[in-house]
């Protein structure tokens, strides 16, 4: 029975990914035309530069049959919908070509390559940043929920709704323009300094540069993860199970930390699974602004550049990553919760 | 609902309301921010600059990259605050010949530690004006700062730049005051402004000590002929500060266009925030109460907005086909109703059941009067609740698409005031009144909706106040 749930969710999240890579397809099917005609029009004028000893009209069908041939290949001579249809498909197929500007660091234009470089960096940072805000932020709420209105309370609500609005990349600047241009205690961005030290140095030189982005990211994001945990844990601390357990005489401490947490985990798990797929994504104006070679910053240079297989491939890999994610927690909760799997409502 | 019971509801929600710090607060900052929006005009020095925010020679008179003017209350070498006077005192001499001279004179109060940056003297007029330019210092000399006849040719303002025009005339008058320290000031290097407001004495092109006090400037205009003008004389003093919130490095006020920013992010806050809760209510509504179909594609469309990544959305579209403003926040409430739509449509599922809904199609009601007459109603301040939280991300998103230069050209939001100030490397030359306040203001004005949102929130969900 569970698995027949496994293979509806699983082949329902599919069938979303492939609508949305359609709907990229045809939201950049004007540029990525353009871009893939003018590269096609220059490879072909290079290949017939190189053609000697024949009468410029020749030359001009050469020219004419060379191109041709490359539509025929791209599926540019098809209709508008066959187009878009191929591009998904090519998409879908993590056939993602190559790049129309941006290269990878050996010069190499295959778009795998250069999202695989960019990967890491972006793991490095963000999914480090997720493992830190979920840890502290659960703590933090925890123990706010503790006392409903006392100190630790009223600071975490009153940081939540201050930082909510507030955009990590501004407060970014802000630390970039004290701690690494006025007391220079951080470096200004970059993965490395340069030259890169080797051996261990290595390592700390990575952390030093990896310091200031991680503090920003932080800094921000566990008073909304510690806010909403304690508002997932006081509203279990509602159930009758819990004053069932208080009756008994069990001590307040492990109601809180045995009882409630257990209940509330679920919920917590959501935030914090869905965070860590989010994570791979990166971010793309905090990557900017500290100049962090990740996904994010691919991203923008790839909007800069009009590349738009690289476009298009980070968009699906980031898209097929929500929808894991998305698909993992649906799993999860059919397997702790049988009525969902049958279709009926919680 | 009768309006009676309208008003009684709205009073009792008042006196919830009212209980909750928070909520009040954000309601008075919304107000000044929705005061601001409105009569911003009247409270900046640059009321045009909604029109010239990119016009260069709207902001030719304001120091480059000057900080505010109460800086000067923490430095103990104080810089002179930007001014421009423009009342002068005009008298006219009447020659015999039908010629005229008309001198303007202008006074001017100095009373800090370093020299302006630069004195400039702007007018209009007509024909072929000789010109001339004196100061009276408050030492009691006299000194000729340039002479020239000017040509008018069109309409443009002539500026007469003294830092730029009057090293030679400077030197001259300290050299008539003291040949030795006159001999000692070299006129490719010295800061004629400088030597003006210094006392006479032997360093003074290196160490400059400021002389004090009221400075007389004028400007007299010899007019051989009635058809000769010279009109809307203007004394510009460029200085270290500048204004409430200091400059660009393109001389731009950085308050008045903070003020003009309000609007912006008011209109996108408030607009967006209607839109999205009518759209996701109905919707949810809808699609819980009629069921079947509709509730099924209502929840597929649900799904399928959801998981669009939004910032690489909206870059992207931005970067492709250059949206305005409005399209921005059409866009915007296309992805953002779906944050209103999940809550009501939950809720809607179990008011569906209730027994008044149950009683009012006993008595005939069509589905459409059940849900706008009966479950909307119930819903409506969740909605409200659940997208106040929402705005202040809503607004961070254009900061965002702006700040990565892809906002709309032709209006000054706060994101475009920094998206200038991290491309003109204000944060390398820690520019930081470029920086902090346009952050500022988008943290507050984020702050004021959360504040509402999250008193809303206490007020329906009371339970979440214990434990």
């Amino acid at each position: 029975m569970y698995w027949k749930y496994v293979a509806k969710r699983a082949l329902y999240g599919a069938l979303m990914y492939v609508l949305m890579i359609f709907t990229y397809s045809v939201l950049f099917n004007s540029v990525a035309e353009k871009v893939l005609r003018a590269q096609i029009d220059e490879a072909a004028a290079q290949e017939v530069k190189k053609i000697k000893n024949v009468s410029q009209d020749e030359l001009a069908l050469m020219l004419e049959a060379r191109r041709e041939a490359k539509y025929a290949q791209y599926h540019l001579d098809e209709p508008l919908a066959a187009r878009i249809f191929w591009r998904a498909v090519g998409t879908i197929d993590f056939h993602f070509g190559n790049s129309s500007i941006i290269k990878a660091s050996n010069g190499d234009r295959a778009v795998i390559g250069i999202i695989g470089e960019a990967l890491p960096n972006t793991v490095l940072l963000f999914t480090t940043e997720v493992v830190i805000t979920v840890a502290l932020g659960v703590a933090l709420g925890l123990h706010a929920a503790r006392r409903p209105n006392g100190p630790l309370d009223r600071t975490t609500s009153m940081l939540t709704m201050i930082t909510n609005g507030l955009p990590s990349w501004w407060l970014g600047m802000i630390l970039l323009m004290y701690a690494a241009y006025t007391a220079r205690i951080f470096p200004s961005g970059g993965l490395h300094s340069n030259p890169v030290p080797t051996g261990f140095a290595s390592f700390a030189d990575l952390m030093w540069h990896l310091a200031l982005p991680l503090i920003t990211l932080v800094f921000l994001g566990v008073w909304t993860t510690a806010y909403v945990t304690r508002n997932i844990v006081l509203a279990n601390l509602q159930e009758d199970f819990v004053m069932a357990a208080r009756a008994r005489g069990i001590p307040e401490r492990r109601v809180l930390f045995g009882h409630t947490l257990r209940t509330s985990m679920p919920a917590i798990m959501t935030i914090a699974v869905l965070s860590l797929f989010a994570s791979i994504a990166g971010n793309i104006i905090i990557e900017g602004v500290f100049g962090w070679p990740g996904i994010g910053n691919l991203y923008f240079i790839a909007v800069e550049q009009n590349d738009v297989p690289v476009l298009m491939s980070t968009l699906a890999i980031e898209t097929l990553l929500t929808m894991v994610g998305f698909v993992i927690l649906d799993l999860i909760y059919g397997f702790l919760d049988p009525r969902i799997k049958v279709g009926g409502r919680a | 609902m009768r309006l009676g019971d309208g008003l009684e509801n709205l009073a009792e929600f008042w006196r919830d309301f009212s209980k909750e710090k928070t909520g009040l607060a954000g309601l008075a900052l919304l107000g000044i921010f929705i005061l601001f929006g409105l009569f911003g005009r009247l409270l900046v020095p640059f009321p045009d600059a909604l029109r010239h925010w990119r016009d260069i020679s709207y902001w030719e008179d304001n120091p480059q990259a000057a900080p505010p003017a109460w800086t000067n209350a923490f430095r103990a070498k104080k810089g002179v605050a930007s001014s421009i006077l423009r009342a002068p005192k005009v008298t006219d001499q009447k020659q015999d010949d039908g010629s005229s001279i008309r001198t303007f004179a202008f006074s001017y109060d100095y009373e800090y530690d370093a020299p302006p940056r630069d004195v400039i003297l702007e007018f209009t007029g007509s024909g072929q004006v000789p010109i001339k330019i004196e100061a009276q210092r408050p030492d009691g000399l006299w000194a000729e700062l340039y002479a020239d006849q000017i040509d008018f040719g069109g309409t443009s303002a002539e500026r007469v730049s003294l830092a730029r025009n009057s090293a030679e005339q400077v030197i001259g008058f300290v050299r008539d005051q003291d040949a030795a320290i006159g001999a000692s000031l070299n006129e490719e290097f010295v800061k004629p402004v400088s030597i003006l407001f210094s006392r006479i004495a032997p360093g003074m092109g290196v160490a400059p000590t400021a002389l004090k006090g009221r400075y007389g400037f004028s400007l007299s205009a010899y007019l051989a002929d009635p058809a000769n003008k010279i009109e809307k004389p203007r004394f510009i003093v460029s200085g270290d500060v500048s204004g409430a919130l200091g400059t660009d490095s393109s001389k731009r006020d950085i308050w008045t266009g903070l003020v003009f920013g309000i609007r912006w992010a008011l209109i996108i806050g408030l607009l967006t925030s209607i839109v999205t809760v009518m759209v996701g209510m109905i919707l949810g509504v809808v699609a819980a109460y009629f069921g079947g179909v509709l509730d099924w594609l209502l929840s597929r469309l649900f799904e399928f907005i959801y998981l669009l990544p939004v910032l690489p959305f909206l870059i992207v579209v931005s970067a492709i086909y250059k949206p305005t403003i409005w399209t921005f926040i059409v866009i915007i409430c296309l992805f953002f109703w779906s944050g209103v739509f999940k809550p009501v449509y939950s809720m809607a599922l179990q008011i569906k059941e209730e027994t008044f809904v149950e009683a009012s199609r006993a008595l005939g009601s069509g589905r459409w009067r059940i849900v706008f007459r009966h479950i909307m109603p119930i819903l409506l301040p969740y909605g409200f609740a659940n997208m106040a939280l929402s705005i202040p991300a809503i607004i961070v998103y254009e900061a965002s698409v702006s700040l990565l230069g892809l906002g709309d050209a032709t209006i000054v939001t706060w994101g475009q005031i920094l998206h200038d100030a991290f491309i003109q490397g204000a944060v390398i030359n820690n520019i930081w009144w470029w920086v902090v306040p346009p952050g500022l203001m988008i943290a507050l004005m984020g702050m004021s909706f959360a504040f509402l949102g999250s008193a809303l929130d206490k007020i329906l969900h009371p339970k979440l106040k214990t434990r």
